[in-house]
C-alpha cells in the first residue's frame, strides 16, 4: 500500500492538503483530527483498503502523523 | 414528585448504595446527602443575594454531584460549566448571569478570567466544607416550584451563550415522565456520557438519583482513549445507556461492542440529534434483548418531549424515524408562518406547550419575548423546529433558522461566524454545515483573510483556529477552512449561502 494514499485518505477526512505535504505533522497538536475524525478515517480504511482497525488499536501516541499512520497501516496488511 | 425529597429518602434507606462512579472514585448516597447539607449549611451562612445563580465548575467528579444538590437546598439555581468551555466563555457566563458564587470542583486557572471579582471555593476549601457534616439548611429553604432549579447555557446568535431557566417544576415534570414511560425500574446502572453542561446529562442524572440508580461516568479522557472507554464500560454493569447518536457510533466501530461487552444493558435512550436508522439496526442486532427508545426535544423544554421504542417494524415502515409521542402533560402544535395551527400531515414550525417548557433565557427580556409566550395558560416555546405529524406520531424535518446538531451538540452559525469576525486575520466570513448521509459531517468556513505574514494557508488557518478555540468550545469551531477575495452575494446583498452550500455538497 502506497503512503500517499494513505496521505491522500487523511488530507480528505482533515480537508487539509498540508497533510500530504508534511507527513510528519502532528494531527492532534494542530487540531486536524478529532475523535470523530478518527472513527471516519478509520471506516474510510476499511472500505478503500480493507484494513480494519479497532478502535481501540488507535492510540493517539502512536497514530499522531500521517507518516506513522501509514506505517501502522502498512503492518496491518 | 420532589426531586430532592426522592434523593432524600433514598438516602435514608439506602445510604450505602451507590450514587456515583468516576472510575475508582465512588459516592454513595449517604455521603452525596450529607456532603451537600454541609454544603448548603456553608452557603445559606454566606448571606448571598436570594436565588442568585451559583456556578458549579468541573467535569465528572463525584463532588459535582454533591455541589449540584448542595446549591438546590441553599435556595439557588446552578449553572453546570464544563472544563471543556474555554475561559473568554465562562467570564462571559459569570458577566451575564449575574451568578453570586463560584464553587470549583476542579482547578480553574483563575488568572486567566478577566477582573474574576466572584467570590469562589476553591477544590480544596470545598472537600473541607463538605467534610464538616453539618446539618444544611431546612427544607423550607429549597428550591421549588417556580424557582430554578439549574440553569444551562447554550449557543446563542447573538455571539453570546443563553442561560436557559429550568425551574423545580420543569424538571418534576420531565423526571416523572422518565419514570412513567421508560422501563426505568429501581437500583439500575445509569451511562452518564454528556458533560453536565449540556442537558442530555439531565436524562440520566435525576432519573437516576430518584430511583436510586448508579450513575457510571464516562469522561472526557476515556473517549479520547477507547482502550481505557471499553475497559470501563466492560466494568461498568450498565443497565441505561444513555447518550447521543454520535457517541453510539463511535462505540459501533468496536467489533467487541455487543451484548457480550455489555450483558444487563436493557435500555438505550437517545436525544441531541436525529437518530439514524443504521445504527438503530446494529444495535438492535448487536443488543437482541435492549429496547431501544429515539427521543426528542430542546433544552428550553427540559431534555425531552416526546419518545418512541424503536423496534423491526418500525424501521421497516419509516426511512427516517419519528420523534415520537408527545409526553402526557404537554402538546405540541405545528404552526404556519401567520400562526395558524395547521393540520395533520402538514409541515410547520413546532411549538411546545406545558409544564416542562422553562420560563425563558436568564437577563435577556428581548430573546425571551421572541422565543416564549402564553398558550391557553400555560407556558409555550417556539423550537424553530420544523415537523409535522401524523395521527399524534411527530416527524422532524428540519431548521427554519441557522441552528445546526453537529455529532450532537447544538449550535448557532451566527456565533461561530461572530467569534470568528473578532479574529485578528478575518476580514469576512460565513460558515455553512458541510452533510454526509443526511447528517452534518462537519463544518466549512469560507474567510476574506485580512493581511498577513503566513507562507501556507494551513498556517493561517491554524493561527485563526487557536484565536478562535479562546472564545469557543472545541465541538464549535470549524473544520475546514477556505480562503477567497470576497463572498459569494445575492441580487439584494445578502452573502449567498446557499451558492456555498452547494459548492461543498460536491
Amino acid at each position: 500500500m502506497e503512503k500517499q494514499k494513505v496521505y491522500e485518505l487523511l488530507a480528505e477526512v482533515c480537508q487539509e492538503d498540508v497533510v500530504v505535504e508534511q507527513p510528519d505533522i502532528d494531527l492532534f497538536e494542530e487540531g486536524l483530527l478529532d475523535s470523530f475524525g478518527i472513527i471516519t478515517f478509520l471506516v474510510e480504511v476499511e472500505e478503500k483498503f480493507g484494513i480494519s482497525v479497532s478502535i481501540t488499536e488507535f492510540t493517539r501516541e502512536e497514530w499522531n502523523t500521517p507518516n506513522r499512520i501509514a506505517e501502522q497501516l502498512a503492518e496491518r496488511v | 414528585m420532589n426531586i430532592l425529597s426522592a434523593i432524600q429518602n433514598i438516602a435514608l434507606n439506602n445510604e450505602d448504595s451507590i450514587a456515583f462512579q468516576n472510575g475508582d472514585a465512588t459516592l454513595s448516597y449517604g455521603d452525596l446527602w450529607k456532603q451537600s447539607e454541609s454544603l448548603a449549611a456553608y452557603l445559606t451562612t454566606l448571606n448571598l443575594p436570594k436565588k442568585a445563580p451559583i456556578i458549579v465548575y468541573g467535569h465528572m467528579a463525584p463532588m459535582m454531584v454533591s455541589s449540584f444538590l448542595g446549591v438546590v437546598k441553599a435556595g439557588h439555581p446552578y449553572i453546570p460549566v464544563d472544563v471543556s468551555i474555554p475561559k473568554e466563555r465562562i467570564q462571559k457566563i459569570i458577566e451575564r448571569s449575574g451568578a453570586a458564587f463560584l464553587i470549583e470542583t476542579e482547578n480553574l486557572e483563575r488568572d486567566s478570567l478577566q477582573q474574576s471579582s466572584i467570590p469562589y471555593m476553591s477544590e480544596g476549601q470545598l472537600t473541607n466544607i463538605v467534610a464538616e457534616h453539618s446539618n444544611g439548611a431546612s427544607t423550607s429553604t429549597w428550591v421549588k416550584e417556580n424557582d430554578d432549579f439549574y440553569i444551562i447555557y447554550t449557543s446563542g446568535s447573538t455571539g453570546n451563550p443563553k442561560g436557559v431557566q429550568i425551574s423545580a417544576r420543569n424538571l418534576e415534570s420531565f423526571v416523572s415522565w422518565m419514570h412513567e414511560d421508560f422501563p426505568i425500574t429501581e437500583g439500575k446502572v445509569f451511562l452518564n456520557q454528556a458533560p453536565f453542561s449540556f442537558d442530555l446529562s439531565v436524562m440520566d442524572l435525576y432519573p437516576a438519583l430518584t430511583t436510586g440508580a448508579t450513575l457510571f461516568a464516562i469522561t472526557k479522557e476515556m473517549i479520547a482513549n477507547p482502550k481505557i472507554l471499553f475497559g470501563q464500560l466492560t466494568q461498568s454493569k450498565t443497565n441505561v445507556w444513555t447518550s447521543t447518536p454520535s457517541f453510539v457510533q463511535m462505540c459501533l466501530m468496536n467489533p467487541e461492542f455487543t451484548s457480550e461487552m455489555l450483558p444487563s444493558l436493557n435500555t438505550f435512550l437517545f436525544c441531541g440529534e436525529v437518530l439514524p436508522t443504521e445504527v438503530a439496526n446494529k444495535l438492535l442486532k448487536l443488543f437482541p434483548d435492549a429496547r431501544i427508545f429515539n427521543t426528542y426535544g430542546p433544552t428550553e423544554a427540559t431534555v425531552a418531549v416526546s419518545a418512541i421504542e424503536v423496534t423491526e417494524e418500525l424501521l421497516n415502515d419509516h426511512s427516517s424515524l419519528p420523534i415520537g409521542y408527545i409526553k402526557g402533560d404537554t402538546q405540541m402544535l405545528i404552526i404556519n408562518e401567520d400562526d395558524q395551527i395547521l393540520s395533520d400531515g402538514e409541515k410547520g414550525e413546532m411549538i411546545i406547550v406545558g409544564p416542562s417548557v422553562s420560563k425563558g433565557y436568564l437577563g435577556e427580556e428581548t430573546l425571551t419575548e421572541k422565543a416564549f409566550f402564553e398558550y391557553k395558560g400555560q407556558q409555550a416555546y417556539r423550537t424553530g423546529d420544523v415537523g409535522y405529524q401524523k395521527k399524534g406520531l411527530h416527524f422532524y424535518s428540519g431548521r427554519v433558522d441557522f441552528q445546526v446538531k453537529v455529532h450532537g451538540y447544538r449550535m448557532e452559525i451566527e456565533e461561530i461566524e461572530n467569534n470568528l469576525l473578532q479574529c485578528q486575520y478575518v476580514d469576512s466570513c460565513v460558515v455553512v454545515p458541510v452533510y454526509k448521509n443526511e447528517a452534518i459531517d462537519f463544518l466549512a468556513a469560507y474567510i476574506v483573510p485580512k493581511e498577513h505574514s503566513f507562507e501556507k494557508e494551513y498556517q493561517l488557518s491554524s493561527a485563526i483556529k487557536k484565536e478562535l478555540a479562546k472564545s469557543l468550545p472545541a465541538y464549535m469551531i470549524p473544520r475546514k477552512f477556505n480562503y477567497c477575495d470576497q463572498l459569494p452575494m445575492t441580487s439584494n446583498g445578502k452573502i449567498n449561502r446557499k451558492q456555498l452550500i452547494a459548492e461543498v455538497m460536491v
